[in-house]
């Protein structure tokens, strides 16, 4: 693949993502723990456009090590577009997303599965630096306050989302509503095959015509 | 003094015999505030362009590595993590006040039982025949005085299959770019030496001897001459650094 970025800027960006990943893990332990069962193992992956690949490394002490160049054996190889990537950061069931999405996998998906499914049960807890900066007492109750600032704005969004999507649907009639869209796809389906069909019925009869003449 | 008993140190023509003495004088200079100075000379970015050589060198459990003018221990701490407790990494600079600064940190970094310390010159490297999965060199080949009698003493040592890696500073692609590290390779660089090391003259050596290193053809060439195959460059930040690879066949 044509390397979009110079190698040190490629390297740079993995580096500070390792960091932070690596710094998340750490707060996780139990997560961290259970990243070890797929210690060795090569995850490759593989942005079409724009051209970008990254390996990711489970190591021996449960942290992870990100690459742009590996050339050992990888145990599962995702390709797609950074759309794809990105509707699999944002989905709901990315297990569904990646079997069902337009990303290509290659190679063994089970331990891709399993990576997604120790990621997905990760349970970091972001109190212990504040505790561990500001002390029990204070660092708790810093905690405390994102902790309720976070769920106070974490329901402000999703009732705002829902009310978007009310007045956009319902209201102000913007944008048909989820179904009606997903009806009207089927119906679309339905007649691309209806059209198929019909054009082989006539290729064919078109066919016999020529045989007959 | 005829030109087959010369070679370059910096800009000067130099006796050959004289060179591992000067450059050993310069380093015995820096030594105690080497890695002080990378960061500040490179902002960094040395960092970055060695984590690079080491993705691109394959190094995994239980390989034995050679890390040539290892200096202060950069790599050869990576790769101990990565061999593991079956694998080996040889630690190996020609001059003793950097091997030393490189050992104490490394033991100082917890890591130890998988590594060794050798005094060695890169042109004659005191290692028996097809030693070792791979071999790395960071910065450290314009220093050799005769850099085709090291490679070849590279390629004795490494396994068949083994890999060589060559990171070194190289000549950038683009002109602009080129003139603006130019100015600062001859006019920051040695100031930063004197405010920080009180040593201008060793880092006016420095960028000289950059200036003065083959070029990334010229190198890949080289290495292909000593019998390495599958011989090729990455630029990084724009051909200021290029790493190089070969493989012993």
């Amino acid at each position: 693949m044509e390397r979009l970025f110079d190698p040190a800027l490629h390297s740079a960006g993995l580096a500070a993502l390792e960091a932070a990943l690596n710094r998340g893990l750490s707060l996780a332990p139990a997560g961290k723990s259970e990243l070890t069962t797929l210690s060795g193992r090569v995850f490759a992956l593989e942005c079409e456009s724009p051209p970008f690949i990254a390996y990711l490394q489970p190591q021996d002490d449960g942290s992870v090590r990100l690459m742009s160049v590996y050339e050992g054996t990888v145990a599962t190889r995702i390709r797609g577009s950074a759309g794809d990537f990105a509707e699999l950061a944002g989905s709901q069931d990315p297990a569904s997303t990646l079997i069902n999405g337009s990303l290509e996998l290659v190679g063994d998906s089970a331990p891709l599965l399993e990576l997604q499914a120790i990621l997905g049960r990760l349970d970091v807890d972001w109190e212990a630096p504040l505790v561990d900066t500001f002390g029990d007492v204070a660092g708790h109750q810093v905690a405390q306050i994102a902790r309720n600032g976070f769920s106070f704005g974490k329901r402000v969004g999703v009732s705002l989302s829902r009310q978007l999507d009310e007045f956009i649907h319902e209201e102000a009639r913007l944008s048909p509503p989820r179904l009606e869209l997903e009806d009207f796809y089927r119906d679309v389906q339905d007649l691309n095959l209806q059209v198929d069909r019909l054009d082989s019925r006539i290729k064919r009869l078109r066919k016999r015509l020529d045989q007959a003449g | 003094m005829s030109d087959k008993d010369t070679t370059h140190f910096g800009y000067q023509t130099v006796d050959k015999d004289d060179k591992a003495g000067m450059v050993a004088g310069v380093f015995h200079s820096v030594a105690a505030r080497y890695d002080l100075m990378n960061d500040l000379m490179s902002g960094g970015i040395h960092r970055i362009w060695k984590r690079f050589t080491i993705e691109l060198s394959g190094v995994r459990r239980g390989n034995a590595v050679l890390d040539i003018a290892g200096g202060t221990g950069d790599l050869a701490a990576r790769f101990a993590d990565l061999v593991g407790d079956q694998g080996r990494v040889v630690l190996a600079d020609i001059n003793d006040s950097m091997l030393r600064v490189g050992r104490d940190k490394l033991i100082d970094g917890g890591h130890a039982g998988n590594i060794e310390f050798v005094q060695a010159d890169a042109q004659d490297l005191p290692f028996p025949d097809d030693s070792f999965d791979c071999i790395t060199i960071a910065f450290g080949l314009r220093n050799v005085t005769d850099k085709d009698r090291a490679l070849r003493s590279m390629l004795r040592v490494l396994k068949p299959g083994g890999r060589l890696l060559v990171l070194e500073f190289s000549k950038p692609g683009n002109e602009v770019l080129s003139k603006a590290y130019d100015t600062y390779s001859f006019k920051l660089l040695p100031l930063m030496g004197k405010l920080v090391a009180n040593d201008s003259e060793s880092y006016q050596y420095l960028a000289e001897s950059i200036r003065m290193h083959p070029d990334q053809e010229t190198l890949r060439d080289m290495m292909e001459d000593a019998g390495f195959s599958r011989c090729e460059f990455h630029n990084m930040t724009g051909g200021i650094v290029a790493v190089h690879r070969g493989v012993k066949s």
